[in-house]
Order: C-alpha cells, then sequence, then structure tokens
C-alpha cells in the first residue's frame, strides 16, 4: 500500500524561480550539495512518509554521500539516464540535472579515493567455453563437441563467467573428469580406442534451398562440418539425404571428402526413399578434415550460384552426416595435437622417463599458467599417473594419455586460483602477483590460458611495467583470439548467443539469417575494436557487414553471394549502428511479434545502464482485472495494449520509461526487417520519452541516445568491466568505471582504450585480503567503506 | 574403497577429514558400500521423482470438481485416465515462500522453480534444501547416484543442495546414459575407464589440502566442495561396480538431444525407468520445461510460444490455447512416464506400484504470476502405502511443503517438519 501511494503522490513542494536561475546558482556554489534541486524534485516523493522506491532523502547526511555511497551512485545514475524525476512531475532543464548528477559522482569519486576499494573476486571454476578454449590453446585439439557435455553454466548480470555463479556439483566434476579423459585419450591419439557414432544435422529449413557459403558453386542447400579424425584408419560415412519423389532430371549427390577429389554418391537418377541414406567407407589420416555434403541438381547448369537464390520449389535436402569409426586402425597419425604434445620421442626406454616429464612440464606450465619445473612435487604427481599408465600395458604414449587426463582435471586448471599474500594485513589492499594477472589478462580478452609470451613475461614480473603492460594488451587484441573475447562479449552484452535457438515464427527465419545476423553484429563490433574507433559509432555507423541474403532482408540492393563485406550505408539509413542490426531487434522480439516492451527494457538497461524499477506487488494482477474489464482493446495492435499499459498507473512507473524507447523503432518489424505498415494500419513510431524529447522514429531515438552519450559509454563501461573482473559490479565500482571512462575518452574513446584503462584500473589489478573470514568477499569489502 | 563420504557430510566434518584418508568418524549418513545388497535383497524399494512443469495451468481444467472418490477427470488431467487408481489429484496448496522477494514477473517465475521443492524463500533461513535432496541423503546413499537431475530444456534446476547450489540439470540422454551406464562402448571398455576414473579422482583428493594454503577463507570453502565431489564421485564407482545391471537390458546409447519434443521425452523418462530398474538412483527430479520458456511445441497445434501462451489475459480464447498446452504436456510427458513404470515389473510389481511422483507446478495462473492454488498431482502406489484414485482438497492455502512432508514420511524419511509446513497433509 505504501509503494501505491508513491505512486500517485504529487509533489506539491512550491517551486521558486525558474530552472535556469537555479542552474546559475548551481554553478556558483559548485562545492555544496545540490540541495535545492533535491528539496524542489525529489523529496515529494522521496520522504519517509512516500518512501518512493524504497528511497528517501529527508533526514540523509547530504554533506558526505560516502556515508550512503550504495544510493547517492543509483540516484546520480537515475539522473544521468533522464529518467528521473518521472514523467507527468515536475522537471527542470536538463543542465541543472546534469550539474546535479556531476555533483554527486565528483564528491562520490572523492569517497573512493579517500577510502578505496577493488572488491574481491571468489574462486572461480573455468566455464565451459574457457575449458574448450583453454584444451584448444594448450593441446591444438578441438574440444567444443566434448566440452557441449558438460552441464551449462549459469549465467549471472547477463555473462556466464561470473565467479560466484561458477560453482562445482558432482555431476559436474564427473563431466570434467570424463571429458578429461575423452580429451587426453584422443589429443594424444589412442589406439585401442573403440569405434563410435558422430552425427551432424544440417541446418534445416530454407537454407537448403539456397548455396551455402563454402560449399562448392553450383551445389544446392548441404552440410560442411570440419571432424576430428581420432586416428589414421577407415570410417563410415552416411550422407542422409531426401530426394524429390518426382526426382529432379539428373539429381547427382555430391560428397567433397577431405579438400580432396569429390565423391559421386550413387544417387544419380536412382529413386531414393526418404530418409534414405548413402554410406561409404574411405581411409583417413588422422586430425581434422573437412567433410561436406550437398546436392547437385543435374539440369542446371553447375557454378551460377544465383540461379538457387530465392529458390524454394524444390523439394529434396541433405539432413546431414554420420561418420562412424575408426575401423581397422594403422597409427595414431600426425594430428596437429599431437605435434603440440610429444615435443620429444624416446629411442630407447632409458629416454623416457626424461622425455615424459619433459613433455609433462611443458603443457603443465601453461596449463596451470605458472612455471611447473622439472622435480617439482607438482609434475611428479602428473609423473605418477604416466607410471600408472604406461604400466597397464599401453607403453609411453598410454603413460602420456593418463598423464594428460590428470592434467585435465588438476585444480589447478580447473581453477583460477588468486592467493593472498602472508604478509598483508587482513583489511588491506594488495596488488595480484603478475602470474595472477596475466591470466585475468588472457581469460578477458582470450577465454583461454596466456600463450607462453605472456606467461614470459609475468614469471620475469614484467607486468608491473604498465608500458609493457598495455603493450601486451595491444599485442592480444590483435592476435585471433580476441576473437573470442568479441565472440563471448557481444554474444551476451548484444544477445546473439540466443539467435540459434531463438523460435521465431516469422517464414523466413531460418540458419543463414540467424547465421547472418549474428556475423553483422560480430564483424560490426570487432571492426569498432580493430579499427580503434570512437565507442559511439555503435550507435551510429555509416556502415555495416552484409552479404546478399540479409542485405535483400534490410532492402539494400547491389549486394551479391553470400560472404559477408562491408558495405556503406546513407546518412539516412535505418540501418546504422546497432538499433538498426537484426540480431537486437529479433531477440528482443517476441516469436511472433515485436515487443516495445522487450526493446525498450534491453535498451533502457544496456545502453542506458540504468535499472528498470520492479512492479509493486499486485501489478499483474491489477493489470489482469483491467484487461477483463477493457477486453474490447486487448487483440488490437501492440500500441494500443501497450497504451494500456501506461494508462494504469501501477504499471506506468516501469513502463512509461521503457515502452517509448521500444516504441520508437517499430518500424522494424519482428526479424527486423523495416515496414511502413502493421495489419494494414500505418506503423505509428512517434513517441515521448520520460524527459520529453519527442521521436518520430528509429532516427530519433539514435540521436536522442547519442546526446545522452556519457549514459551509454558508462553502461559499455560497466558491461566491459562486469566480463572483464568477472564479478557483478557493486557501487564501490563506479568510481572505477567513471575513471576508465576518463582515461578511455583522454585517448580517443575507443574500446580499445576502454579495454586498457580497465587492464589498468586498481579492480583488475587488486584485492582486499579478506583472510580467514568465510561469510565472503564483497561483504568483507564493503566492511572498509563503513 | 574404505569409507564412504559424500555430499551429505557436513562441511566441518569434510574440513578435518581432508587429506586424512582415514580416522573420519562414522556418521550416520557415511554407509557402507556393503549395505546396499542388503537392502536389494529386502522388500521392494520406494522411489521418488518430483516432475516440474513452469508458467502453472488453466486450474479450472485442472481440478476435478468433486472431491473425494467419484470425480471426474478434467480436461488436462484427462490423459491420465488409465492410471486412475494409482492419482491422488491434491488441490488448494499454496507455495508462501514464492512470495518472498523482489514482486516483479520475472522474479515470480524464477521462484515458483527455485522454491518448488525448497520451500523456503530466496536467500534465508539455514536449510534450503529441496525436498528430493533431502529424501537423497536417507534413501540414496545405497545407490551409484543418489539422485538424477534431468530436463528437457537446460537453464534452470529445481534440486538444491544448498542456495548456492543448484544440481545442474542433464538435457542430453546420452551424457545421462553415459552417467547411468558408463563411458565407452563395450562392458569391458567401460570397466577399464572406471578404474582409471577412480584413481583419477584418488590422486586428485591428495592434493587439496596443499592448495587451499594461502587461499583466502570463502576460497578455501569452495575448493572443500570440489574435494567433497570428488569424494561423492568416488563412493558412486565403488557402488557401481557391484550394480546388478546384467539382469536389465541395456537400450543402445542415445546419440544427442532429439530434436523432437516427444522423442526427447520418452527418451529421458526411459532413461529414468531404466536408472530406477537398475537401482542407478531412487531419486530424481525432472523439469519438463523451465519457467519463462518461450518454446513453441508444433505438435501440440498451439504455434505461439509458451510462456506468451501463459499470458492469456483472461480472453477465453487464449485460456483455450494455453490449456491445449498443458493438457499436451500432461499427455507427451507425466503419462508416457506412468505407462513406462507401469509396464515395468519389479519385485512382484511394477514400478509403478513401487513409486511416488509429484507433479505439477509452483505457480498457480501465470496471468497473474499467483503461486496458489497449485496444480499438483501424486502418482504411484508408494510401496502399498498410499491409496488411489481420489482428490484431496486441502484447506485454502495449505503449504505445498506440507503435502511434502507426507510425502517424505511415506518414503520412509522421516521429517516433522520441511520449509515452511504448518503440519503435515495426511495422504
Amino acid at each position: 500500500m505504501q509503494r501505491r501511494a508513491w505512486l500517485v503522490a504529487v509533489s506539491v513542494t512550491a517551486v521558486i524561480g525558474g530552472g535556469a536561475a537555479l542552474h546559475q546558482a548551481m554553478r556558483r556554489t559548485a562545492d555544496a550539495a545540490p540541495r535545492p534541486v533535491l528539496d524542489r524534485y525529489c523529496v515529494g516523493c522521496h520522504n519517509d512518509d512516500d518512501l518512493a522506491g524504497g528511497v528517501s532523502f529527508t533526514k540523509i547526511d547530504k554533506s558526505d554521500v560516502g556515508k550512503n555511497a550504495k544510493m547517492w551512485e543509483a540516484a546520480a545514475r537515475k539522473l544521468r539516464a533522464g529518467l528521473m524525476p518521472p514523467k507527468g512531475e515536475r522537471r527542470p532543464e536538463r543542465a541543472v540535472l546534469d550539474a546535479a548528477a556531476d555533483w554527486f559522482e565528483r564528491e562520490l569519486d572523492a569517497a573512493w579515493d579517500r577510502a578505496p576499494n577493488p572488491g574481491v573476486r571468489p574462486l572461480a571454476r573455468l566455464n565451459r567455453t574457457e575449458y574448450a578454449n583453454a584444451v584448444r590453446d594448450l593441446l591444438d585439439y578441438d574440444a567444443n563437441g566434448i566440452a557441449a557435455t558438460l552441464p551449462a553454466d549459469v549465467s549471472v548480470a547477463g555473462f556466464d563467467n561470473i565467479a560466484a555463479a561458477l560453482s562445482v556439483s558432482p555431476a559436474l566434476l564427473e563431466g570434467y573428469a570424463l571429458a578429461a579423459m575423452q580429451i587426453g585419450r584422443r589429443a594424444a591419439g589412442d589406439l585401442s580406442m573403440g569405434h563410435s557414432e558422430t552425427r551432424y544435422a544440417a541446418a534445416p529449413g530454407n537454407s537448403q534451398q539456397r548455396h551455402i557459403e563454402g560449399l562448392p558453386l553450383g551445389t544446392r542447400g548441404g552440410i560442411a562440418v570440419e571432424h576430428n579424425f581420432p586416428l589414421d584408419a577407415e570410417y563410415e560415412i552416411a550422407v542422409q539425404a531426401v530426394l524429390p519423389a518426382a526426382g529432379w532430371g539428373n539429381p547427382t549427390g555430391r560428397m567433397v571428402w577431405c579438400d580432396g577429389p569429390s565423391v559421386e554418391l550413387a544417387f544419380n537418377g536412382a529413386p531414393l526413399a526418404l530418409d534414405g541414406h548413402r554410406r561409404i567407407r574411405v581411409r583417413a589420416p588422422a586430425g581434422p578434415q573437412r567433410v561436406t555434403a550437398a546436392l547437385v541438381d543435374g539440369k542446371r547448369c553447375a557454378g551460377v550460384n544465383e540461379l538457387y537464390l530465392g529458390e524454394v520449389a524444390l523439394e529434396g535436402a541433405v539432413l546431414g552426416i554420420v561418420i562412424d569409426g575408426p575401423y581397422n586402425a594403422t597409427g595414431a597419425g600426425d594430428t596437429p595435437s599431437r605435434r603440440k604434445i610429444f615435443v620429444c620421442d624416446p629411442r630407447s626406454a632409458a629416454d623416457e622417463a626424461p622425455c615424459a616429464a619433459r613433455i609433462l612440464a611443458q603443457l603443465a606450465t601453461r596449463a596451470f599458467r605458472r612455471p611447473v619445473s622439472v622435480g617439482s612435487a607438482e609434475l611428479e604427481q602428473l609423473l605418477e599417473f604416466y607410471r600408472l599408465g604406461r604400466g597397464e600395458g599401453g607403453g609411453f604414449e598410454v603413460g602420456i594419455q593418463y598423464a594428460l587426463s590428470r592434467l585435465l582435471v588438476d585444480p589447478r586448471f580447473l581453477y583460477k586460483f588468486e592467493r593472498e599474500p602472508p604478509d598483508v594485513a587482513v583489511g588491506a589492499i594488495y596488488r595480484i602477483s603478475d602470474l595472477e594477472l596475466a591470466s585475468r589478462l588472457s581469460f578477458f580478452l582470450w577465454s583461454s590460458i596466456p600463450d607462453d609470451e605472456l606467461l614470459e613475461a609475468a614469471a620475469a614480473d614484467r607486468l608491473r611495467d604498465s608500458q609493457e603492460l598495455a603493450r601486451q594488451v595491444e599485442r592480444m587484441l590483435a592476435d585471433d583470439r580476441a576473437q573470442r573475447f568479441v565472440e563471448n562479449f557481444t554474444g551476451q552484452w548484444l544477445r546473439l548467443r540466443e539467435l540459434d535457438d531463438f523460435p521465431s515464427q516469422d517464414p523466413e527465419w531460418d540458419a543463414d539469417l540467424r547465421a547472418a545476423f549474428r556475423r553483422e553484429t560480430e564483424l560490426f563490433f570487432a571492426d569498432v575494436l580493430r579499427e580503434k574507433r570512437d565507442v559511439l559509432t555503435l550507435l551510429d555507423a555509416d556502415y555495416t557487414y552484409l552479404n546478399e541474403r540479409l542485405a535483400a532482408h534490410y532492402g539494400i540492393d547491389g549486394v551479391r553471394d553470400s560472404y559477408m563485406r562491408r558495405v556503406a550505408l546513407p546518412p539516412d539509413s535505418p540501418r546504422r549502428g546497432l538499433l538498426g542490426q537484426g540480431s537486437l531487434l529479433t531477440v528482443t522480439s517476441a516469436p511472433n511479434r515485436t515487443s516495445p516492451v522487450g526493446r525498450g527494457q534491453w535498451i533502457v538497461r544496456n545502453l542506458l545502464g540504468a535499472a528498470v524499477p520492479s512492479p509493486p506487488p499486485g501489478a499483474a494482477a491489477d493489470l489482469a482485472k483491467e484487461a477483463v474489464a477493457k477486453t474490447q482493446l486487448a487483440g488490437d495492435t501492440v500500441r494500443e495494449r501497450l497504451e494500456m499499459h501506461r494508462a494504469n498507473p501501477t504499471c506506468a512507473v516501469c513502463h512509461a520509461i521503457m515502452d517509448p524507447v521500444g516504441l520508437a523503432l517499430e518500424n522494424f518489424d519482428l526479424v527486423g526487417r523495416w515496414r511502413e505498415q502493421e495489419d494494414g494500419h500505418p506503423v505509428n513510431a512517434a513517441t515521448e520519452l520520460t524527459d520529453g524529447t519527442r521521436l518520430a522514429g528509429a532516427a530519433d531515438l539514435r540521436a536522442a541516445l547519442l546526446s545522452r552519450s556519457d549514459a551509454f559509454v558508462a553502461a559499455l563501461t560497466e558491461r566491459l568491466m562486469t566480463y572483464a573482473l568477472g564479478r557483478e559490479l557493486e557501487y564501490y565500482d563506479r568510481p572505477v568505471a567513471r575513471r576508465v571512462v576518463r582515461d578511455a575518452t583522454a585517448h580517443g574513446r575507443t574500446l580499445q582504450a576502454l579495454v586498457q584503462a580497465i587492464v589498468a584500473s586498481d579492480s583488475f589489478q587488486e584485492r582486499v585480503k579478506t583472510g580467514a573470514d568465510t561469510t565472503a568477499t564483497g561483504v568483507a569489502a564493503q566492511a572498509r567503506l563503513e | 574403497m574404505r569409507y564412504l563420504t559424500g555430499i551429505h557430510l557436513s562441511r566441518r566434518a569434510l574440513l578435518r577429514g581432508a587429506g586424512v584418508t582415514l580416522a573420519l568418524p562414522l556418521l550416520e549418513s557415511m554407509i557402507p558400500a556393503g549395505m546396499r545388497t542388503a537392502a536389494a535383497a529386502g522388500a521392494p524399494r520406494a522411489r521418488l521423482a518430483c516432475v516440474y512443469i513452469p508458467h502453472g495451468c488453466i486450474m479450472n481444467r485442472w481440478v476435478p470438481t468433486a472431491t473425494g472418490r467419484g470425480f471426474e477427470l478434467q480436461p488436462i488431467l484427462k490423459p491420465l485416465e488409465p492410471y486412475r487408481d494409482r492419482l491422488n489429484i491434491v488441490s488448494g496448496l499454496k507455495l508462501p515462500a514464492a512470495y518472498v522477494g523482489e514482486s516483479s514477473a520475472a522474479a515470480n517465475h524464477g521462484r515458483s522453480s527455485q522454491c518448488w521443492l525448497t520451500c523456503t524463500p530466496q536467500d534465508t533461513g539455514p536449510t534450503p534444501t529441496s525436498a528430493d535432496q533431502v529424501a537423497a541423503r536417507q534413501i540414496g546413499q545405497g545407490t551409484p547416484l543418489p539422485s538424477l537431475e534431468l530436463a528437457l530444456e537446460a537453464g534452470a534446476s529445481i534440486a538444491y543442495l544448498s542456495p548456492q547450489t543448484p544440481l545442474p540439470m542433464e538435457t542430453n540422454p546420452r551424457v545421462v546414459f553415459e552417467r547411468l551406464l558408463g563411458d565407452g562402448s563395450t562392458p569391458a571398455e567401460r570397466a577399464a575407464r572406471q578404474r582409471q576414473l577412480s584413481s583419477l579422482l584418488d590422486s586428485v583428493t591428495g592434493e587439496v589440502a596443499a592448495l587451499k594454503r594461502d587461499l583466502p577463507g570463502a576460497d578455501r570453502e569452495r575448493l572443500d566442495r570440489y574435494l567433497t565431489d570428488v569424494r561423492e564421485l568416488e563412493r558412486r564407482l565403488a557402488l557401481a561396480a557391484d550394480s546388478p545391471l546384467a539382469s536389465i537390458e541395456v537400450p543402445d546409447k542415445p546419440n544427442g538431444i532429439p530434436a523432437d519434443f516427444e522423442e526427447h521425452a520418452m527418451l529421458m523418462f526411459d532413461l529414468l525407468a531404466l536408472a530406477w530398474a537398475a537401482d542407478l538412483t531412487r531419486v530424481a527430479t525432472f523439469m519438463v520445461s523451465r519457467e519463462l520458456s518461450n518454446r513453441v511445441y508444433p505438435k501440440s497445434g498451439v504455434t505461439e510460444g509458451f510462456h506468451n501462451a501463459s499470458h492469456h489475459s483472461e480472453i477465453p480464447a487464449n485460456i483455450d490455447r494455453l490449456a491445449r498446452l498443458n493438457e499436451y504436456h500432461t499427455r507427451t510427458t507425466i503419462a508416457y512416464f506412468l505407462r513406462k513404470l507401469a509396464s515395468t515389473p519389479d519385485g512382484g510389481g511394477s514400478l509403478l506400484d513401487h513409486s511416488l511422483i509429484v507433479y505439477g507446478s509452483g505457480m498457480a495462473n501465470p496471468n497473474q504470476h499467483d503461486h496458489d492454488p497449485l496444480p499438483i498431482l501424486l502418482a504411484g502406489g508408494g510401496v502399498g502405502r498410499l491409496a488411489g484414485g481420489r482428490h484431496l482438497r486441502a484447506t485454502d492455502g495449505t503449504p505445498f511443503a506440507n503435502l511434502l512432508v507426507s510425502v517424505l514420511n511415506k518414503l520412509d524419511v522421516h521429517v516433522d517438519s520441511f520449509g515452511d509446513s504448518t503440519g503435515a497433509f495426511e495422504i
């Protein structure tokens, strides 16, 4: 009930003087608390009686904001994003509110400097993605297939690398242990392994009607996979396909094998039952090989790709490939992983032990992210396992397999250890070691373990030198592995990971469109990163990345074929910046319609960095009752249903903030196509933001966000910091985030500058010692401020 | 294996035991492996499964109008008609814990499943262990897996060891198969792999104590949890070594997650029935879908996503649509499971006779995100302890926990109270 009162409360405070005068007064007393602003525009609702949002400014000591830093941080944020005072309440001109926000932020920063707090990240295990990447970098072995069978990681604060959520369970540990054994066997080449089947399904739907990128010209649909053949051996490969009952003129199944000559499958016109398949047995060398299968329509000229574009009338498709093996193995072969592992080859029994020690010391150093020397206790544990495996009768290589499995379940590999120095007092701040910093850095930028160069720099304590550290960051961002940062960060921040399973019911929704959406956004983000562009480019860019399919989807002419390339956009293009990209517009929609609420909520949270207030108790029930009373409204356009939301004072508090933002994008349909009409009615994308800005549509929304670019840069920085630190940000991280923004702004405000500033920040390089306290981390650290 | 240790020991006991392989006190939960054989030879064993459906349902098409025995099954539960004698529909229950906390729609959805089996508000109370885990502690210790967590959609869990430790639920039938029967393509290969796994784990246990040095206290606790899990796995391996699998027909190893929902559901329930029949586990949780899932079920005839459809705005056509989805879930999941159990012989009866299944949701009317009155039913004979063919109506507002107290007691897991229970709802 208390909250309901807040919803209808209207400020009755007498207003003396205009906004401009107030602004001047504020300027004159730059160092005083903006009490007049609070008194005039805030305490009408935020007082002890109404407690709007659980916040009262009445009795709070406004002279030392450090005492209530958490609350003031939230207040400053609301002002920055233009979300307070709410619509319908009295509001001064923007400069007054911005000046108030400036004052709070300055005071909060000063309070932080008096009592710094870099926070504490709990002990984290590698998540599934990091695990697969680490195995790849350690052994040159693609473990994605095996890692996919591990239990999924929990996502917290929008990311799956948040330490507190990365707990273990018996099922998880069992998964890691089984994976370790499988990887050990396969990476080293286990000659005793039995055969097993791997199935690859072709992307269903419209994709099978068109040429697929990477398959030979002249083919239609199909599938291309990279299969890791474990041994030099024979394999049975079956292609599952459906051919039309009526038949084409002379349909030919074609399989392209190991980048070598293609194998004609005996489809040639012979009728094939539905779900029929053709099986061939081939001898394959161990290691990753590309296997593709596609259909060729004998009636059409091969090699002319365009012939198939837009073609939907043909039946028939490749359903998938099944690879079964190995049979009649002749050897472990020469694979990338074996080259990486077997750095020496014992010629005699006497050579074996020193060679094993050498192999394992090198791998353990990389896996444990710290020097492991021959003769150390850590190495001895691995050698013990090597001897166990060797004793099982398989000789030297089986010994190495066993030791590899042991290495991969070692807590030093699975966990990111950060130790507390014994000579530091509990509660004091200390810098983490260079080796720990190297790990933080590599998991941030590569989602994986450090490489030898980074490890060597850390082992020699060279990362203490800020120039060397910056040089390493630059080198790492230029490396191919930085693509993982692009994929994992955009995959979660911009929700690209959701595209694969997104159940849109649009008839054009298929694997090609999903892939093009994802790649457009990834390439765009990577471009802004690598080309060192101002991060505001993310909101407004004169280019994007398209292929023919996506260009057609966007109504852009002149882009042919299936590869993605950079395309210039005119000033009036709706596709400028993230808000015009199909990926984001789709995942923030419902499966069967647009969702202005979903879009608005995402933008407010992720581009303006504001928490969306929660509905008070009973809100949903009230709305339901109202819906029954007004059934004539239900079922009409989305916009009309939203008007109902906002007509209800209970709902309006949140929806007045989110809905207008989303409504401005209504010219984009549920999969991001541009539309002028919806169900025969003209689309109305005109709307008004909380701060009174009137918008005619998407272009105006983009301009409005650019006019709040500080809020956007802050929001992006905080998302980046959450990802980089692997923990949820707390109020005491906000001053650090602001410093990061200031430092980056001084260096061109590029994504690279933001990354550099985060790496250079106290939060990235320091910890608070918590000692024996087990209640944890954030709590102990927070106590420092109180 | 010397002693059986496991997740069910207090953390402190493990701390003392860390790095010391003997001299652990013989606690009640540390049952030697031999016990299992003794239990297996005796009376039929009771099994527990808790099967969760998100987004509540259309209540007046679930709850029969008449109480007692002479009721007519409503449309949503109609597919269960063949097992009527083994059913108890319990209406009028409430999940008070799910009302505590942030009031947003998303939070209410989340709590519906998170509090369903804990009956404890989030982040409060000393023992928010879920009911299935309370049961696993007592009746799951003699089997290789104390409990099995399965789902048809990833990303959520209803089984909680502690508030920080939801147990991950497995969606991949192939992974479930390997967990039940071991990795490898032949029995001999599987046995060899299990031996290797066992020595791997043994070796890791020894080094954890050294790793704890210089770690902050909270991190030590996290590492202890890792150690606990290692020991739990060792325990399972020891038990699995003398599993009565020889008498069970082992199906072919599944290849992955079937694209078709119904096929996926059947495969997962088949594996659960297999695990019960082979006495690999006695306790299971199963999520048909997760809260807020917008999955589309093409074969149900409803093209709207599940969560969207659940917001029916009290409009008759939308209500019909959600009811159709509700019925579809009954038909393709719990009805199939009961059929499978009824047709699987077990010690002179069927698995259905010897099990107790709780089926339902932690949400009531999804349009309002409320948690009262819940759609809940019990199935199975509970080894002759549970009558069937009844509609039991609880006094309005009776905590769901009261029912769980009785369910646990029927399984010989004796508790006086559980979560926010105010007594026992007699069944």
